[in-house]
C-alpha cells in the first residue's frame, strides 16, 4: 500500500489535542444523567401516578428509538421549541445539543441499569436502616444508594463506554472532538489515507476506554470493600 | 410549534419504504455476527493456542473503538481490499458500483461478532457439563451430542442475552446513514428534500424506530418464553 502510514503519526498530535473535548462531552452527559438516572429511577419504583406514565413514555422512547435520531431531533428541534417562546438558538454551539440529546438518552439507560439493581438489592437492609433511626434521607444515603450502586456497577461500566463511543456520532452536526477532527482532518486530504486517520482515532479511542475501564474496576473494588470476609 | 402535519402523514409510508433495508441490515449482520461468534467462541472454548490470544485482543479492541469509526474505515477501507482480490476467479471490481450495504455488514457484523462471542462462550460454559458426559455414555458421538444435546440448550441460555444485542443492532444500523446506506434513516432525510422539512421527516423516522423497537422486544420475550418451556422454575428474562 502507498505510505499513509506517515498520515497516522501526522495526525495522531492533532487528535490528541481533541481528548480533552471528547471527555468533556464524555463528563458532563454523565454527571447530569446520574442525577435525572436517579430521580427517574425514583419515581419508577414508585407510585403508578400521572408521573409515573409520563416518565416511562420518555424511557420507553429515548431507549426505542437510535441516538442518532434524537440528537437530529433535538438539534432541529429545540430551536423550534425555544422560537414559540421567540427565542432564537440556532447560534448555539452544537455541542449543546448533543449534550441535551445524550442527557436524555443516557439517563433513560442509568434509569434502568439503577432500577433493575434496585429491585435485586436485599429490602431487608432498607428496613434495617429505619431500625437503627435513620430517617429516609440517611436511609436512601447510606443504605440503598450504595448498595444499588454496587449491584448497578457492571451494568454502567458497559453503559459508560457506550457512551464514550457514541461521542464520536456527535460529529454529524458539527461537533469537533476526536472524531469531528478526525473528519476535517480526512477531509483536507482529500480522499488520501483515511484509513490511517481513522485508526489513529480508534487507538484513541480504545486508550480511553482502557482508562475506563480501569476506574470502574477500582469503583467495584472500592463498592465491595465490606464483602471481602465474605466471598 | 408550526409542523407540516399534512407532510408527516404523506411521509409514513415513503419512510416504511426503506424499513425492509433496515431490518434486512439487521438480520445479515446478525447472522455473520453470529457466525464470527461461533468461530471465534470456538477458538476459545478450545484454547487453540495462538489463535485465542489473537481473538481475544482483537475482541477487546474492537469493542473499545467507536461503531462510526468502524463503519467509516470498512467504508474507506473495503473498496481496497476488493480491487486487490480483482481478477480472482472470476471477479471483476467494479469502483462505479460499490456495495455500501454490504461494506456496513462487515463492520457491523465485525463489532457484534465481538460482544456475541462473549455470548457464545458464556452460554456454552453455562450448559450442566453432566449433559455432556450423559450424551457421551449413551454412545453419541462428539457432533451428535452437541448438535442435539449441548447447543439447543447453549441457545435457551444465551437467547435474552441474544435478544438484548438484536435491539441494540436495529438501533446501531440508523449509524449506516452515514456511510451511504439507504436505510429507514436516509430515506427519512432525503425524503424531506423536496421542501425542507427536516425535523417532520426525522419525527416520522424516530415513530416508526420506536413501534418496531416495541413489537421486537415484545416478540421476543414471547420467544423467549417459548425457548425456556423446557425449564422446570420460570426464568427471570
Amino acid at each position: 500500500m502507498w505510505r499513509g502510514h506517515e498520515l497516522f503519526i501526522t495526525s495522531l498530535p492533532s487528535l490528541v489535542e481533541y481528548i480533552p473535548v471528547t471527555l468533556f462531552y464524555f463528563l458532563v452527559p454523565t454527571a447530569i444523567s446520574m442525577v435525572l438516572g436517579t430521580v427517574i429511577c425514583l419515581v419508577r419504583v414508585g407510585k403508578r401516578n400521572l408521573l409515573y406514565w409520563l416518565v416511562s413514555l420518555f424511557v420507553s422512547f429515548f431507549r426505542g428509538t437510535p441516538g442518532l435520531v434524537q440528537i437530529y431531533l433535538v438539534f432541529f428541534g429545540l430551536p423550534e421549541i425555544f422560537a414559540i417562546f421567540g427565542m432564537n438558538i440556532n447560534r448555539w454551539d452544537a455541542g449543546i445539543f448533543y449534550v441535551i440529546a445524550t442527557c436524555c438518552n443516557f439517563s433513560s439507560f442509568v434509569s434502568e441499569a439503577l432500577r433493575g439493581a434496585y429491585g435485586a438489592i436485599d429490602k431487608d437492609q432498607i428496613e434495617a436502616g429505619y431500625s437503627i433511626g435513620y430517617n429516609r434521607w440517611q436511609c436512601f444515603w447510606y443504605v440503598t444508594a450504595p448498595l444499588t450502586l454496587q449491584v448497578a456497577l457492571p451494568n454502567l461500566k458497559n453503559l459508560e463506554i457506550d457512551l464514550l463511543k457514541g461521542t464520536a456520532v456527535a460529529y454529524v452536526i458539527g461537533v469537533v472532538d476526536v472524531m469531528g477532527r478526525a473528519d476535517k482532518i480526512i477531509a483536507l486530504h482529500r480522499g488520501y489515507g483515511q484509513i490511517w486517520i481513522l485508526l489513529a482515532a480508534a487507538v484513541i479511542y480504545f486508550l480511553i476506554n482502557v482508562v475506563i475501564e480501569l476506574v470502574f474496576n477500582l469503583l467495584t473494588e472500592y463498592f465491595s470493600r465490606y464483602e471481602r470476609g465474605l466471598t | 410549534m408550526n409542523l407540516n402535519y399534512q407532510f408527516m402523514i404523506e411521509d409514513i409510508p415513503v419512510v416504511l419504504s426503506a424499513l425492509p433495508v433496515t431490518l434486512a441490515l439487521t438480520f445479515v449482520s446478525l447472522f455473520f455476527a453470529l457466525v464470527v461468534a461461533v468461530l471465534f467462541g470456538a477458538c476459545i472454548l478450545k484454547r487453540i493456542p495462538l489463535l485465542r490470544q489473537l481473538v481475544v485482543a482483537l475482541n477487546t479492541f474492537i469493542k473499545g473503538v467507536p461503531l462510526i469509526v468502524q463503519l467509516l474505515f470498512c467504508y474507506y477501507a473495503l473498496p481496497y481490499v476488493l480491487q486487490m482480490f480483482d481478477g480472482f476467479f472470476g471477479y471483476e471490481y467494479n469502483p462505479r458500483n460499490p456495495s455500501y450495504f454490504g461494506f456496513a455488514v462487515v463492520a457491523l457484523a465485525m463489532n457484534y461478532g465481538a460482544y456475541l462471542t462473549d455470548v457464545v462462550v458464556s452460554s456454552y460454559r453455562a450448559v450442566d457439563r453432566g449433559q455432556l458426559e450423559a450424551a457421551y455414555s449413551i454412545g453419541m458421538s462428539g457432533l451428535q451430542a452437541h448438535v442435539r444435546i449441548v447447543i439447543p440448550q447453549a441457545v435457551a441460555i444465551s437467547f435474552p442475552n441474544l435478544a438484548n444485542y438484536f435491539m441494540w443492532l436495529l438501533k446501531a444500523t440508523s449509524l449506516a446513514s452515514v456511510v451511504n446506506v439507504f436505510e429507514l434513516l436516509a430515506t427519512a432525510r432525503a425524503s424531506t428534500a423536496v421542501n425542507y422539512a427536516i425535523l417532520e421527516g426525522y419525527l416520522v423516522a424516530a415513530g416508526i424506530y420506536w413501534v418496531v423497537c416495541i413489537l421486537a422486544e415484545r416478540g421476543l420475550n414471547l420467544l423467549s418464553r417459548r425457548m425456556n418451556r423446557y425449564q422446570k422454575e420460570p426464568r427471570a428474562v
